[in-house]
This record gives structure tokens, C-alpha cells and sequence, in this order.
């Protein structure tokens, strides 16, 4: 009888240690969240993410700029998405995935003026494999759907399933 | 005995412009026919002509600046005697700026990126990236003095050899005019100056910028009362070169807005150099270059013998801070305590003799 009790014991910690899904996951590093819509920071931030996109000029200039940016905004988006505050975070995420597309064309122009791009392409692959995990992840706690109501104006229908596959999707085309 | 110092002073600058190539890199491939390796092989042997040729220099130096009257007429032939024996010096034998300041000119001028926001070590395949010092750290300077280094870097064509000589030549062209607008200003300040061995190694031989950012501070003290525009064009270019001179905003603000003598404006310059050089190793380290700021201004201060001897033995001591690294070739150890040793002992010395001096004058 202990015999069998101890086998059940052995399958049931198999089934719960299989049981979890694995995302691929990457040692890449995100950021802290800074300042959150609404602050006075939060603006100040805006201006100096307008600057900065000057002072970061040339190819792998551009590439760090929008690398960073597109990381920013994923942790704004996952920050907001975690206080419920789902239109903004919508808009973080629209963000996100704006900055992410622009990494690659900053990569070719380097390529094309005889850049050796190989490392900035693994750093690339990194973050898209972590943006992809930490998006994984915000799948679960995002509703498909959300209708944002504002005062006297009419409601819009977010769809924050779709927003979320579709940033997914373009983190994967880099991998 | 003037003239045969002068003379031996040039053949001693003439010979450790040769001994600097004992030095050249083994990664520096585009000079490999230069290599030797005996900075590897023969490191005390290196060490002792090194300290002998400083010694000798501030052996001459020490003459020059106790006969000036006799050197007055010599000054401006030795001067540009003093540049053509240095300027063929290798100018990475004691510290390796130069290489910095080329590779920092590369990723603006060819690659087209701020080096404030990318590292040079960030382009793969880059050749300066095997013999380029400190490639894990953006720009270490002023935007102005990025701006300027296109002069140099255009007047290489690409060719690596010759920009490194043209970097040289630019330095040493900021040398002259800085020997010379110390002369417009007291011309008894520039032997003390233009001849300290001290300035002669950091400027001609490894061609530190440091002498680009006094320039235009002596710029600006110069405009001070004939041209403030100008004055202050000049002193904010300085700031933009190293942001050393920034420790001289509170003195020249002063000067600026009252009727401070020239002589005060020298001698807080001089002190506001000074602390900024004394808090330099909170940043980094106590490098011998760092120097060239404060002599810059004492070179005024030539009422004060006592002062200007100090800073002579000074300069010497801050120059033996290179035999521990020559002899050992590490910066770890006992470097850093030998290093300051040797830095302090001179003063020691030099402090010492005087107390003896006032106080047992009959027996000295």
C-alpha cells in the first residue's frame, strides 16, 4: 500500500512540475517603469524622448534610441495594464511596437554603410525574445476586449487581444 | 654654461623623442616595422634612461628659469627647436590619449555616430579597437574639442600614420600659440612655461589636449579687458574642451565684473587649477598632464621664486610618476604607492633644503 502511495506521490509532483507553460525566455534586461501618464514628469519625459531621438543620431544610434524607447513603453504598458488602466496602456503598447519597427531599418542602414551589425542583431533577437515572454504574460491578465467609456463622448471598443498578438508578431519577425 | 645647457637640453628632448619608440605597441600594426618589444624585455633598463632624461631635462630646466635674462633673446629659436625635436616623438609611450582622441574623431567623422551615446568598442572589426585604450567609454571630452579634432582627423585622408601626426601637429600648433600669447601677455613668463619639460612631454611628445582647453582660457583672461565678447566666447570654448576650466568660472566672473589686477587673476587661476587637479583622483587619478593647468597660470607669478621653484620640483616628481609603470608594467601592486612616493619625495626634499636653509644658514 505505501508502495503504490508513494508512486501516486512521484506522479502527481511529474504532472505539477510539467504542468507549468515555458515561455522562451532571455537574459535581457528591461528597464525600471518611469514616470506614468498624468505627472508632470511623465511630460517632462516626452520632451526629452523628442530631443533625445536628435541626439541619438547615426545608425546604431537610432538602433539604442528606439530599442530603448520600444522597452520603455512595453514596461509603461505592462505597468498600466497591471493597474487596470487599459486605454493608456493601449497607447504605451502602440508605442512600444512603433519604436520596435523602426530598430530594424536603423540595423540595414548600418549594414549598408559597412557596419558589422552581428552583435546589435543577437542584442536585437534578446529583446525581442523577452519582449515576446513579458508579452506572453500580459496576454494572461489583459482582458480580449475592453470598452472604454469616457465622459460625454462615445465608448470605443480596445481590443487589447488583438493589440497584444499583433506586438508578438512583430517582435517575432526578428527572431 | 647657458648655451651648453640649451644644448644639452635639445639633445636630451632629441634623444627621449627616440627612446619613446622603444615603446611602440605590438598591436599597433601599422607601425610594426617600428616594434621592438623592449618595453617588454628591457623594462628597467627603460626606466633608468627614463628617469635620467627627465632628470637632465629639469637639470636644463632648472637653469633656464635661474638665468631667464640670458635665455630672453634664445627664447623663440628654442621654442620651435624644442617642437621639431619632439614632435617625431611616438606619442603613446606613456599614456595612450592620442589613440582616444583619433578613435573618438573616427566614430563622429567616418561613422557618423555621437560618441557621447556609442562606445568605439560597439564597432566590430574596427582596427584602432586592438591598440585604442578605454573603448569601453563614450567621449571622455568636451564637444568642442570633437568638433575641432575634424582638422586633424580630414587632414589624415584616412591614412593612419598620417593623422596620427596630424593630430601631433595640432597639438603642437596650440603649443605655439599658447607660447605665444603668453608672450603678447608677460614675456617673462614663458621660458617658466614653454621650456617646463613637464609641458614639453604631455604637450609635443604625447600630444594631451590639455593644452587646446588653456589656450583658450589664457584666450579668455587676455580678452578680459580689451574685448569681453570675445573673452567670453574664448572661456566657454575652454570649458568645452575638458570641462576642467569650469573651476575657473568664480575667478573670472569676478575679474570679469571688477578691476582685479592681472597678477590676482593669475594667482586665483592658479589656486582654482590647482584644487581642481588636487580633487582630480576622486574622478580617476593624479595624472602628470593635469599639471600643464596650473603651471599655465604660475607662469605669471614670477615675483614668486619660491613658488615657481615648488612647482618646478613639482613637475619633476609628477614626471617620475611613469618609472613604476615603465619598470613593472602593471598599474596594480606597488605602482600606485611607489608612484605617489616618487611624486612627493622631490617636494619633500625640496621643503626640507629650504627649512635647513632659513634656519641653518651659516652651515649650508
Amino acid at each position: 500500500m505505501r508502495r503504490y502511495f508513494f508512486i501516486i506521490i512521484i506522479i502527481v509532483f511529474l504532472y505539477l512540475s510539467n504542468n507549468s507553460v515555458t515561455f522562451a525566455s532571455s537574459n535581457y534586461v528591461l528597464p525600471y517603469p518611469s514616470a506614468m501618464p498624468g505627472s508632470f514628469v511623465y511630460k517632462l519625459e516626452l520632451v526629452k524622448e523628442y530631443l533625445m531621438s536628435y541626439w541619438y543620431f547615426g545608425d546604431f544610434g537610432q538602433f539604442k534610441y528606439n530599442l530603448q524607447e520600444s522597452d520603455k513603453y512595453l514596461v509603461e504598458a505592462k505597468t498600466l495594464f497591471d493597474y487596470k488602466q487599459y486605454l493608456l496602456g493601449y497607447q504605451a503598447l502602440t508605442n512600444s511596437d512603433q519604436y520596435f519597427e523602426k530598430i530594424r531599418p536603423s540595423l540595414i542602414s548600418a549594414q549598408n554603410h559597412n557596419k558589422d551589425i552581428s552583435e546589435k542583431l543577437s542584442i536585437l533577437k534578446e529583446a525581442a525574445l523577452k519582449h515576446i515572454e513579458e508579452l506572453n504574460k500580459m496576454r494572461k491578465n489583459v482582458p480580449e476586449t475592453f470598452v472604454w467609456s469616457p465622459e460625454k463622448r462615445k465608448p470605443s471598443n480596445l481590443n487589447l487581444g488583438w493589440l497584444i498578438l499583433n506586438s508578438i508578431k512583430i517582435r517575432g519577425q526578428v527572431l | 654654461m647657458i648655451r651648453l645647457s640649451v644644448l644639452i637640453y635639445l639633445l636630451s628632448l632629441a634623444c627621449f623623442a627616440f627612446f619613446t619608440f622603444a615603446f611602440v605597441d605590438i598591436h599597433l600594426f601599422y607601425l610594426r616595422n617600428l616594434y621592438t618589444g623592449l618595453y617588454l624585455t628591457h623594462r628597467l633598463e627603460l626606466s633608468a634612461v627614463f628617469t635620467l632624461l627627465v632628470a637632465v631635462l629639469f637639470g636644463c630646466f632648472y637653469i633656464f628659469i635661474t638665468n631667464s635674462d640670458k635665455l630672453k633673446h634664445l627664447t623663440n629659436k628654442l621654442v620651435l627647436l624644442v617642437v621639431a625635436a619632439a614632435i617625431i616623438a611616438y606619442p603613446a609611450a606613456l599614456t595612450f590619449d592620442i589613440f582616444n582622441y583619433m578613435t573618438t574623431a573616427k566614430v563622429v567623422y567616418q561613422y557618423h555616430e555621437n560618441p557621447y551615446v556609442i562606445y568605439p568598442l560597439e564597432f566590430v572589426g574596427e582596427p584602432n579597437l586592438l591598440f585604442t585604450r578605454a573603448t569601453n567609454k563614450l567621449a571622455l571630452y568636451g564637444p568642442f574639442w570633437i568638433l575641432l579634432t575634424a582638422i586633424p582627423y580630414f587632414l589624415g585622408f584616412g591614412n593612419f600614420i598620417l593623422t596620427l601626426f596630424s593630430f601631433k601637429a595640432f597639438i603642437a600648433l596650440f603649443y605655439l600659440a599658447t607660447v605665444y600669447l603668453i608672450r603678447k601677455m608677460d614675456r617673462n613668463a614663458v621660458i617658466f612655461f614653454a621650456l617646463n619639460p613637464l609641458v614639453v612631454v604631455e604637450t609635443l611628445v604625447s600630444s594631451h589636449n590639455d593644452i587646446v582647453m588653456v589656450f583658450f582660457a589664457l584666450l579668455a583672461v587676455y580678452f578680459i579687458k580689451l574685448d569681453k565678447v570675445s573673452s567670453i566666447v574664448a572661456f566657454v570654448g575652454s570649458v568645452l574642451i575638458k570641462f576642467s576650466t569650469a573651476f575657473l568660472i568664480p575667478v573670472y566672473l569676478l575679474s570679469f565684473f571688477s578691476k582685479l589686477k592681472s597678477e590676482r587673476i593669475y594667482a586665483y587661476s592658479a589656486i582654482s587649477m590647482l584644487v581642481i587637479f588636487a580633487l582630480s583622483p576622486i574622478r580617476e587619478e593624479l595624472y602628470p598632464w593635469y599639471a600643464i593647468w596650473f603651471i599655465a597660470f604660475t607662469a605669471f607669478l614670477n615675483k614668486n621664486k619660491f613658488l615657481q621653484t615648488l612647482v618646478l620640483v613639482f613637475s619633476f616628481g609628477l614626471m617620475l610618476r611613469y618609472i613604476p609603470y615603465i619598470a613593472t608594467g602593471n598599474y596594480f601592486g606597488p605602482t600606485p604607492i611607489i608612484r605617489n612616493a616618487l611624486m612627493i619625495l622631490p617636494v619633500l626634499i625640496f621643503l626640507i633644503s629650504i627649512w635647513l636653509k632659513r634656519y641653518f644658514p651659516s652651515r649650508l
